[in-house]
């Protein structure tokens, strides 16, 4: 840790470290230290530890919350595996995840650019611009894109009429409950992005593309040679943030299309349905099973999100 | 030349994102000062019209707006202050502090952050059910008033802009380990701790599904709770639930215009950092 | 010196905590009820008024936000949190599993009253083995929502006496929706949604998902569920429906923008329909529904095993439901009485400028008279909620019905047996 190391007691002779109970006195002199970082393991074994237990407990009972736990075997489980809405809410998931998080990351991508442009001014004032949608709630924003995405009344209808289309019913559909929570994603956290991103660009030395200009590379090469590689660490961070942003999604959903993901059931998301079989329909011990599942395809997400981030781009490195 | 045309280019393209980013909140003012026929109505009726303050009048005698606000204030701001105290403590602990198991300790601590939060909805629940939490705001602070990011985020800083010299001199003029912790440290941790307490702040206001589970009297919900049961409940006064959102959105804006320059900023750091 | 103010400042932490989660402790001379309702399942002023009527009590009621059924039943995990009286809605009967945790009203008297009520909204409250854990206090007898306007424009019957006369069966209700839908060219549909109909149809039948001894009977010819299935396949394969579900801003608009001409809803649609639709007001007339009368929703009040006034809270809830006050809050709330004298008011005979004045109250009071006593069972609405998916696929993504059926049915048993 290349920090000097301070004890809170002027140093000592310290005390033989093989004698008998020397361990239970140096506990005992930093014993102010164990207090001050305790809070944290103490909640965590309550609030974190213990629920994760007895999840993995509870997910092999049959509970409706009121009546007695039953032991239910690996039935709960098998119920998961072979029930289609189960499926389907994956399905969902992970199709949300992917019309969101692509453009998403493309479009900070590129505002990061404009805006680390040296000509640009105002540039606080586009950051709070951009970054704006990122503090409001959820449930306001879901309820402000419902009023957009309307079939009867919406703006985007409106616009469509405008252009000499028709209307479409996006709510009744499947796609269109998963394009209208994929834009609320996108609104909600391509300015946040796109603001890490240009912490990162404006990291990178600009020697690197002074060099670059003098070997006679174009803007395009220097992106792709210079920017993508230094950045690639931070487009991780976020790439891994979203997923696990994304894979949880719940609330626009809900708010937007109800406890079963809209008329369609297109909104139907792993979250959503662990919420509607458990505290909806009151199959805690299934709920918890739900969580597992859901833990084990994050699991394997991330592992294979990062094999590809890691895999990707070595041949831009390469060229570095 | 060439520069200027890119540039205007540059400045049209970076005003239609923020445009894009801006609409929703236009677009809920102008449905805020409509009629419920009216934003019912298509084509849109895209300009302010004048039922705002009639609006507003109607969420305020169904719901019962200032309770949730501060109910929400209540809970945000107790987030926030623990959170605060108990991560800087232990965050300034780790960084300046050697004892034995340390390394381990913060291993620990930095695993738990990979722990998948979804598994314990329901366990956490029934545990809040067994406290007898149910329906109270313990329900809502208690278990998150230490978080290891927080404290993750203090360590970091701490470490780089603690100076040992000054905690060694502290140490001579016979300070103790609170001492060292209020009178030096945190002065110096001030601007960490701004950017963790809004990151507290507003995640804590704009938490949903825990209260959602846990808070049964309307009396006792928060601003996103009340929000979405307006919704729920009085979706035939739409132009209600509306100004009711509005009024929703509304404090949480004006707290990060406020603060915005600084906490972009932090954002973008802490990012980098981690 | 420091030691102080940091202790100072947890005290004033943990303060902060135990004000905002403070809780009164009731003193021992006064009784405190706590009562679980939601908003306008009561009248407000009513419960009141108990503390007058009572002296000595005290109540404590708690409007419960969102989903009601859930918090409940999640605050009954918690065991020892949950109030004294407790409002239920149509879904009693997932209750009955747990009959235990609540009295059984009739060890507390509600025998003497029992005259006064519609035999089959009280069934509803009482368990197969002959438990009651709920008193009713509203009904919800369905009946044809119209657009009288509409209707002549089309040349369909527009006088509620012949619009029943002529559309008395679902089929015929169809088939003028079809003639409807072709003289508006599709810019008008008929109803609001196909599920409202299979829900609608079940509505009117005694026999639905399950018999007394909760045997799944739903695939057997003495269930309803079948045809109702087929009726509102039979809706969405003519496009009868304008893809609209009750309670969004979707349906509310499309009522307010006259692009939906019927729909067969329960009483408490009326001011529902009110609210959403004002633009449209004078044109609605209500008929007696297509394929007979039903009934949805209506709420009950329960006391729960927990409480220590037991005796008091019976004296309270058969005071909040006595006739009297079933027309007193008919009158604030548009709460359809569930006693059965309380028909007789001429309060059912009052005209309604939004029902071009009609006085719908005879209507719905006829329907009321007529539902048969079905029994819901515990699973009711997680079947329900299958076979509503199952019919939206159908109506909104061309699925093939029979798939459709047997898929509802495989899930169902699936269902049943976890």
């Amino acid at each position: 840790m290349g920090n000097p190391m301070l004890n809170a007691e002027p140093a000592r002779a310290p005390v033989p470290p093989r004698l008998k109970g020397s361990l239970a006195s140096r506990l005992w002199r930093h014993r102010k230290e164990y207090l001050a970082i305790s809070p944290f393991y103490i909640l965590f074994a309550i609030f974190g530890l213990f629920p994760i237990a007895f999840s993995m407990y509870l997910s092999f009972q049959k509970w409706d919350g009121i009546g007695r736990m039953s032991y239910n075997g690996v039935n709960n489980y098998r119920f998961m595996l072979t029930d289609p809405e189960f499926w389907r809410a994956v399905g969902n998931t992970l199709l949300i995840w992917i019309y969101s998080t692509v453009p998403m990351l493309f479009l900070a991508l590129a505002v990061a650019f404009l805006l680390n442009s040296s000509f640009v001014r105002f540039r606080t004032f586009y950051r709070i611009g951009y970054f704006m949608p990122n503090v409001t709630s959820l449930v306001a924003v879901a309820i402000v894109f419902g009023t957009i995405f309307s079939n009867n009344y919406g703006l985007l209808n409106y616009v469509l009429n405008l252009m000499g289309l028709n209307s479409i019913e996006w709510l009744n559909k499947t796609w269109g409950i998963q394009l209208a929570v994929s834009v609320m994603v996108i609104w909600r956290w391509a300015g946040y992005n796109a603001i890490i991103y240009l912490a990162g660009l404006q990291s990178i030395p600009s020697v690197l593309y002074e060099a670059a200009k003098i070997d006679g590379a174009s803007t395009v090469q220097s992106f792709f040679r210079i920017t993508i590689p230094n950045l690639r660490p931070i487009i991780l961070f976020t790439l891994i943030t979203s997923t696990i942003g994304g894979m949880q999604i719940f609330t626009e959903p809900q708010v937007l299309a109800g406890n079963d993901g809209g008329v369609s059931g297109g909104g139907l998301t792993i979250v959503l349905y662990l919420y509607r079989e458990a505290f909806i329909h009151n199959y805690f011990g299934y709920g918890a099973a739900v969580g597992w599942g859901m833990f084990v395809l994050i699991a394997i997400f991330s592992i294979v999100n990062g094999l590809f981030v890691q895999g990707g781009p070595t041949r831009g490195q390469g060229v570095k | 030349m060439a520069t200027r045309t890119k540039s205007v280019l540059l400045h049209i393209g970076l005003a239609i994102g923020l445009l894009i980013s801006i609409f929703p909140f236009y677009w809920l003012l102008v449905m805020a000062t409509r009629t419920t026929s009216d934003i019912y109505s298509f084509p849109p009726k895209l300009w302010f019209g004048t039922q705002l303050l009639d609006n507003i009048g109607r969420v305020f005698d169904n719901v019962d707006f200032f309770g949730a606000f501060w109910n929400t204030l209540f809970v945000a701001s107790a987030c926030t202050l623990l959170v605060l105290f108990f991560d800087s403590l232990a965050g300034f602990t780790f960084a300046k502090f050697d004892f034995p198991g340390k390394k381990m300790l913060f291993v620990l601590l930095l695993a738990t952050m990979m722990a998948p939060s979804q598994l314990s909805l329901v366990p956490s629940f029934v545990i809040m059910a067994k406290f007898g939490w149910v329906g109270t705001f313990k329900a809502l602070i208690i278990p998150g008033m230490a978080n290891a990011f927080g404290i993750f985020w203090i360590r970091q800083y701490a470490q780089e802009s603690v100076p040992s010299e000054l905690l060694d001199a502290g140490r001579i003029d016979g300070c103790g380990f609170l001492r060292l912790y209020w009178n030096v440290a945190l002065p110096i941790l001030r601007p960490a701790l701004s950017f963790l307490g809004a990151f507290t702040f507003i995640g804590a206001w704009n938490d949903y599904l825990w209260p959602l589970i846990i808070l049964t009297d309307e009396r006792k919900y928060t601003l996103q709770v009340a929000l979405a049961s307006l919704n729920g409940i009085y979706v035939t006064d739409y132009s209600m639930v509306i100004a009711g959102t509005l009024l929703a959105v509304i404090p949480l804006i004006l707290l990060f215009l406020f603060i915005s320059k600084q906490f972009i900023s932090d954002i973008a750091a802490g990012a980098i950092k981690s | 010196m420091v030691k102080t103010r940091m202790v100072g400042l947890c005290m004033l932490i943990l303060a902060m905590i135990a004000a905002g989660c403070g809780s009164t402790s009731p003193t021992e001379k006064t009784k405190t009820l706590t009562l679980w309702y939601w908003n306008r399942s009561l009248d407000d002023g009513l419960i009141k008024s108990v503390e007058q009527k009572f002296p000595g009590i005290r109540i404590n009621a708690q409007k419960i936000g969102g989903d009601f059924k859930s918090k409940l039943k999640t605050t009954l995990a918690a065991g020892s949190a949950g109030p004294d009286i407790v409002a239920f809605n149509d879904w009693v009967s997932e209750l009955f599993v747990s009959s235990d945790r609540f009295y059984d009203l009739y060890d507390l008297g509600a025998k003497e009253i029992e005259p006064d009520f519609l035999d089959w909204k009280w069934n509803f409250g009482v368990t197969p083995e002959g438990t009651m854990i709920a008193l009713p206090i509203d009904t919800g007898p369905t009946a044809l929502f119209y657009r009288a306007d509409l209707f002549r424009e089309a040349g369909l019957p527009s006088d509620p006496e012949d619009v029943h006369k002529q559309l008395g069966t679902w089929e015929s209700y169809l088939d003028a929706g079809k003639k409807l839908q072709d003289h508006f060219a599709g810019k008008v549909k008929m109803l609001d949604n196909v599920n409202n109909v299979y829900t609608q149809a079940n509505a009117q039948s005694d026999r639905i998902y399950f018999s007394k001894e909760d045997e799944f009977i739903g695939d057997t010819p003495a269930s309803s569920m079948k045809n109702a299935w087929n009726l509102a396949v039979k809706a969405a394969q003519l496009k009868l429906s304008g893809n609209a579900n009750a309670f969004t801003s979707e349906w509310s608009a499309a009522m307010n923008n006259s692009s939906i001409a019927s729909f067969v809803g329960a009483v408490w649609m009326k001011e529902v329909l009110e609210e959403a639709a004002p633009d449209t007001s004078g044109k609605w007339r209500v008929a007696r529904a297509p394929g007979g009368d039903g009934n949805n929703g209506g709420s009950f009040l329960a006391i729960m095993k927990t409480s220590k006034y037991p005796q008091e809270a019976f004296e309270v809830i058969r005071y909040l439901q006595n006739p009297d006050n079933q027309i007193q809050s008919y009158k604030n709330l548009n709460l359809f009485p569930s006693a059965a004298k309380a028909l007789d008011d001429p309060i059912m005979k009052e005209k309604e400028p939004f029902f071009g004045n009609q006085a719908t109250g005879e209507i719905f009071s006829e329907s009321a008279r007529n539902v048969k006593p079905a029994y819901f069972g515990g699973k009711y609405s997680n079947v329900n909620g299958i076979v509503g998916r199952e019919l939206t696929s159908v109506a909104l993504q061309g699925k093939n019905p029979d798939k459709a059926w047997k898929d509802a049915i495989s899930r169902i048993k699936k269902e049943l047996l976890r």
